[in-house]
């Protein structure tokens, strides 16, 4: 036999690590992919955003207070806006789906075992809430006839909060579990920070919806509000990072890494944070105040977007990777 | 009675008839014309319009003695229709379900096109099923029926934009035939029939080969790990599950979701309490 120079394809192949020759390195099948990545794109990340953030709101409204004039307004504005929100949601997967008759074979079963499932019939059930909920705002405003306050009987407001934790947590739940290797070591992480993400971006929109009603005092408990959600967010992004470990590197890596650092942690939650700081310290003008609160508001709520958008991203990204598919992680 | 595939890979000799039959007989569209380099694979996966797939490894080197080596691996991949299944599982519409055969299948009238189960599924199987294009080449007019020669569309590309993979032909078992793939394969490297017979003859299969001095293993005959369970498609292989594109380690996704459901409620209640305190002595 001729005597032919090594193979530089042997340890793709996986071919020495048979008949005990060089062990060699984990082979891959042409390099390809062996999972599928997702087909998600615009539409699914505004669904989970929206779900983060629709979450928020239903804590929200359940934490402001009746009978505090800055609260009340507060409560019903977050009531508004969540209603608003849940009834646009469906209509943005639909836009995934690409028929609206879609939408409905998701109503055909509930099964416990689909996060997707579930997460449908939590949107269901939260828009019921939202809208009862709202038909008494505009009953004791008076648009409706009083007696309708009784739709939404005092319970409903801590269902809607429930039911609102769930919207945000299904969304990381959803992604986590998969066989997708990134998404998958995220197991406790992804859910965790989605629901601080939700929170945070949550109690953006409702302090700078209130900021444009000028209900000032209801701002400056939003913002507490979003700074503590917003440095829970990085605490649960740090120690995923830590252990995700290999399976990791497409979202905290690269570009995508980058992109994470300078619009979720940097623009979006840390600038934000002191923005907020400077707002709780100093009493600033109120035209002043106002822009600060819009920036602060506008850069959590970007930053909330660019987080679901680089986790689905991500999950592409690892899809591609046979060596982290090949070992999932459990 | 559960019937599944034992697909012996030792008998494959790469003549992609299983491709070609199942193509033929579930009448998917053609997958383009593209030349790989990956050896005599131009399949290159698994995907909503391809259900069956062989894969080709050429194993070459040369040892230290400089004496050379030389193998060729060839094997027919399809969906594994896993004891627990992760698209079946995640499924949020019940298209999935699991038939009167112990199989996966896919209902196309009741799929959404969500594409969940397309990540759920721990081997890379499931996939959606492109929308028709009308200007594309992926069709063959070769697989039409007549009925449908005018639209130049399959079956299956008339219900585009949902997920396929193998039904482990369901059709032809409901009137007692085998799975093309499994008639078509001339040196039964695909084997059909009811399980646990095909789990004993593959036991036995890999004892022969051991006693010839052949390393082999089963992969899915018995549980895969992960939660995953046995496969109702399993193989004879004779390297290591990942020269063919096998996860070593494929684990069920649901079995993430109590932790997951955990940490957000953990996280939801944590939060709760801080924005309690900020409202309430504000
Ligand atoms: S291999 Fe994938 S597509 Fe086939 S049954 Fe298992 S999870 Fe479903
Ligand atoms: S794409 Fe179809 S089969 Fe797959 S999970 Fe969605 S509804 Fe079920």
């Amino acid at each position: 036999m001729p005597n032919l120079p090594p193979n530089p394809d042997d340890a793709l192949m996986g071919a020495a690590s048979r008949n005990g020759r060089t062990e060699a390195v984990v082979p891959t099948y042409y390099e390809r992919p062996m999972l599928k990545a997702p087909h998600w794109e615009w539409n699914v990340v505004t669904y989970l955003f929206l779900g983060g953030v629709m979450g928020g709101l239903g804590l929200i409204q359940l934490l402001a207070h009746p009978e505090r004039d800055d609260e009340r307004r507060l409560k019903r504005t977050a009531r508004y806006t969540a209603f608003i929100l849940a009834a646009a949601n469906p209509a943005i997967l639909i836009t995934h789906l690409g028929k609206p008759e879609r939408f409905l074979n998701m109503m055909r079963i509930v099964k416990i075992k689909s996060p997707m499932s579930l997460g449908v019939w939590g949107l269901v059930f939260y828009s019921g809430a939202a809208g009862a909920n709202v038909v008494r705002e505009l009953a004791v405003d008076g648009v409706l006839p009083r007696w309708m306050r009784f739709v939404a009987p005092g319970f409903m407001a801590p269902a809607q909060a429930l039911l609102g934790a769930f919207t945000a947590g299904y969304t990381g739940v959803l992604l986590s579990a998969t066989a997708n290797p990134f998404w998958g070591s995220g197991k406790r992480h992804i859910p965790a920070a989605s629901v601080c993400s939700g929170l945070a971006s949550a109690s953006a929109l409702a302090s700078l919806l209130s900021t444009l009603e000028g209900n000032h005092a209801a701002v400056h408990k939003l913002e507490r509000l979003e700074m503590v959600a917003g440095a829970a967010e990085l605490l649960v992004l740090n120690d995923f990072k830590r252990a995700s470990g290999e399976y990791g590197k497409p979202f905290f890596e690269g570009k995508r890494g980058e992109r994470l650092r300078t619009y979720t942690v940097l623009a979006g939650t840390l600038a934000p944070m002191a923005l907020n700081a400077l707002g709780q310290m100093v009493k600033l003008p109120k035209p002043i105040d106002a822009v600060r609160t819009t920036v602060a508001s506008v850069l959590t709520l970007v930053g909330g977007y660019i987080l679901r958008d680089s986790l689905i991203e991500a999950g592409k990204a690892s899809a591609r990777d046979p060596k982290a598919a090949f070992r999932q992680p459990r | 009675m559960a019937t599944g595939f034992f697909t012996d890979t030792t008998l494959c000799i790469g003549c992609k008839a299983c491709e070609v039959a199942c193509k033929q007989w579930n009448e998917l569209p053609s997958d383009g014309f593209e030349f790989t380099g990956n050896s005599y694979d131009n399949t290159s996966e698994l995907s909503g319009t391809t259900w069956r797939h062989v894969a080709f490894v050429e194993q070459m080197s040369v040892d230290p003695e400089g004496g050379l080596h030389d193998r060729w691996l060839m094997s027919s991949d399809v969906c594994k229709h896993c004891t627990n299944a992760g698209c079946l599982e995640a499924c949020p519409t019940g298209a999935i379900i699991r038939n009167e055969f112990g199989a996966v299948f896919i209902q196309p009238d009741v799929c959404n096109g969500c594409g969940y189960c397309v990540v759920s599924c721990p081997f890379g199987v499931v996939d959606l099923i492109e929308k028709f294009d009308p200007e594309g080449t992926h069709y063959n007019l070769a697989s039409l029926s007549e009925s449908r020669l005018d639209s130049k569309q399959t079956a299956v590309q008339q219900s585009g934009g949902v997920a396929g993979k193998c039904t482990l032909c369901y059709d032809r078992q409901k009137v007692g035939f085998v799975p093309a793939c499994a008639k078509a394969c001339p040196t039964e490297s695909i084997q059909f029939g009811d399980l646990d017979e095909l789990r004993a003859r593959a036991k036995a299969r890999v004892e022969t080969l051991t006693e010839r001095g052949v390393e082999a293993t089963l992969y899915g005959a018995d549980d895969v790990g992960g939660g995953i369970g046995s496969l109702n498609a399993f193989f004879l292989l004779t390297d290591r599950p990942e020269t063919y594109n096998l996860p070593a380690q494929p684990v069920l996704p649901s079995t993430r979701q109590p932790a997951g459901y955990t940490a957000a409620a953990v996280a939801a209640v944590g939060l709760a309490l801080a924005g309690w305190m900020i409202f309430r002595n504000a």
